[in-house]
């Protein structure tokens, strides 16, 4: 039987009162690269944020590692988390910390590890992130790209078994977003990370995700593997592979609209 | 104990046997090994045997890396054996050339005139750049009171509100406060003479010319400066003042002139407020303390505060909120970086305001004095 790590049950989230996303059933397998695609604003981000208990559901269940994540305690809630690692899409890096201050962080703060093997580690998944020699830098000193791997450089550092990436190529050339993605294949390949990536860059769902969920209009639309999803004729996922923009609502008699014969 | 070392004195190779998963919990202690087995002068060579060894980690790979950059220096060879490929695949995550710091040159630490030096320039620049920005602001006002220009819709009444408005309870109250206080101290030390209702005189001219506007201002800085200089800050942080020069719409008119409007405005209104409370603090206290009539409180008023000094406080009040509203569009405007370059510039808005406020209350009090 698979190793589930990230269950929700006919889950809802959303803002105030109004819901995001319901009925919400998805199971994610430990080892696999997970992509989350849909268009702008349809939740991806805001599951991801349930996910990492930013965002507490408005109704149904969320369980991470078996565990129940809104329904046990703040301490457990914590623990739990220790056991993921998330990479923001505004990337969050503390300003006032050098990069490899940045990186280190979670394990100064969490492990009891001595400095030299804290220093290392976080010199390492900086080499990983092909960041070397930036350790000393500002956040600030770095290209939108550059920050976006300190990112998952830090969200990686406790080698979680779980790590979330929120759109983590997106605006990027497209060599950086190739290591982003071979960085992303290693950690799932040589440390068993599971990866869950909210994308739109489809050169990255074909060359990593073994497994793609399409949501829209707050529910899950489509869900397979990358070639199934592919070769689907529901509108939704067609148009979003095959790069086509939905009929446009304008129907081109706005002007006859507003003509009209004089009045008497 | 997830480590342990055999010696082969023959061929000189220390073989430490790694046992169990070498993760967080257990690296230090392999780490502690390997740093023994370094030190020691008859071993050539160190060979970390994975044949029991489980699952590693990014703390098993720095342990790694650090034992074989501390191998190296001390002139052993360093090796693995029984490798599982998921350990190899690990082991391959690190860098080729290690993970070793890029040697960084040192950099010529600056001499004391250099340092000072380059401070003068600093604050000669900033200095520069404060000029330049009131001169904006003038610039910009006046093409606003020729209506060639206007300001953006509602935001004067929006700044003034929140300036003025919602400041009236801090400000009043802290007036009161100030008031009692002030005829408490002039109390004591008056009766002694058998000039208590004297305190009258010194509470009213004091509120009048000197506390009134000062405390106000101290209060406007902590609260009206310190968010002009953390909202421009942010702006700036966030490019949003960038936007605006993109779209060719002057960040001094659409964001300084409106807060700075309101702040000329609400600062000597709330002045007279803070003013009016304190000496209505003081009336207590006399009542209280002195069974003072409150007439004979107001007649003690009217003799000695003179228009000349409801004018001067009221004109050092319009000049206090210039420092407060320049120096937070200044320091706002100058900020640098991201969320700690807010928080600097929010903090040095406070002190500079604070001390020019002195300063500039001390220079009217000389000069007031001497002429």
């Amino acid at each position: 039987m698979a190793d589930i790590l990230v269950e929700c049950r006919d889950l809802s989230v959303g803002y105030g009162d109004k819901p995001v996303l319901s009925g919400i059933e998805l199971q994610i397998e430990r080892g696999s690269i997970v992509a989350l695609l849909g268009g702008s604003g349809c939740g991806k981000s805001t599951l991801l944020r349930a996910i990492t208990g930013l965002q507490p559901p408005m109704a149904g269940e969320l369980h991470l590692f078996g565990e129940d994540l809104y329904a046990v305690t703040d301490e457990a809630r914590r623990g739990l988390l220790r056991r993921t690692g998330m990479a923001f899409q505004q990337d969050a890096l503390f300003g006032a910390m050098s990069i490899l201050e940045n990186v280190a962080m979670p394990l100064r703060e969490i492990t009891k590890l001595p400095t030299a093997i804290i220093t290392e580690m976080a010199r390492i998944k900086l080499a990983l992130v092909g960041l070397s020699g930036f350790e000393a830098r500002a956040p600030n000193s770095l290209s939108g790209g550059q920050r976006k791997r300190a990112a998952l450089a830090r969200a990686s550092i406790l080698d979680p078994e779980i790590v979330f990436c929120d759109e983590p190529s997106a605006g990027l050339d497209p060599v950086v977003a190739a290591t982003i993605d071979d960085t992303l294949r290693r950690f799932r390949d040589a440390l068993g990370i599971t990866v869950v990536i909210v994308t739109h860059e489809l050169d990255s769902i074909r060359a990593i995700a073994d497994r793609a969920i399409m949501f829209g209009n707050g529910r899950i639309v489509a869900a397979g593997t990358v070639a199934e999803l592919e070769e689907s004729t529901a509108p939704d996922v067609y148009n979003f592979f095959h790069r086509i923009a939905p009929t446009h609502p304008v129907n081109g008699q706005a002007l006859d609209q507003l003509r009209h014969p004089r009045t008497a | 104990m997830p480590a342990v070392t055999e010696l082969d004195r023959a061929t000189r190779t220390a073989t430490v046997h790694v046992r169990g998963d070498l993760v967080i919990p257990t690296a230090p202690a392999l780490y502690g090994e390997l740093r023994g087995v370094a030190k020691r002068r008859d071993v050539k060579k160190v060979v970390v045997d994975f044949a029991e060894a489980g699952r590693v980690d990014s703390a098993g790979l720095a342990v790694m890396s650090l034992a074989a950059r501390l191998m190296a220096r001390g002139g052993k060879a360093f090796d693995f054996a029984h490798l599982s490929a998921t350990q190899k695949a690990a082991l391959e995550l690190l860098p080729a050339s290690g993970a070793a710091p890029p040697a960084v040159e040192a950099e010529a630490q600056p001499r004391l005139p250099e340092r000072v030096g380059a401070l003068l320039l600093e604050y000669a620049h900033a200095g520069g750049e404060f000029l330049a920005l009131v001169a904006d602001v003038v610039r910009q006002a006046g093409q606003v009171l020729a209506r060639k220009k206007k300001l953006p819709a509602g935001a004067l009444l929006h700044q003034a509100s929140t300036m003025g408005v919602d400041a009236v309870g801090i400000v009043g109250l802290l007036g009161v406060l100030l008031g009692t206080t002030l005829a408490f101290q002039a109390l004591v030390q008056l009766q002694r003479f058998g000039a208590g209702v004297f305190a009258a005189d010194m509470i009213g001219v004091s509120m009048v010319r000197e506390f009134g506007p000062m405390m106000t201002a101290v209060i406007l800085t902590g609260r009206t400066g310190a968010a002009i200089a953390a909202e421009l800050g942010t702006m700036r942080v966030r490019s949003e003042l960038d936007a605006l020069d993109a779209m060719g719409v002057s960040p001094t008119r659409f964001l300084l002139l409106p807060r700075l409007a309101a702040l000329t405005l609400t600062q000597p209104a709330l002045t007279l407020i803070n003013m009016f409370l304190g000496i209505l603090g003081g009336l207590v206290v006399m009542m209280l303390a002195m069974h003072l009539p409150p007439s004979v409180y107001w007649a003690h008023l009217v003799s000695r505060v003179s228009l000349h000094d409801f004018l001067l406080g009221m004109g050092k009040s319009v000049l206090f909120a210039w420092i407060i509203g320049f120096t937070g569009c200044h320091f706002g405007m100058r900020t640098s970086g991201d969320a700690s370059g807010v928080g600097q510039a929010t903090t040095r808005t406070v002190v500079v305001s604070v001390f020019f406020i002195i300063l500039v209350d001390a220079l009217i009090a000389t000069l007031g004095a001497v002429f």
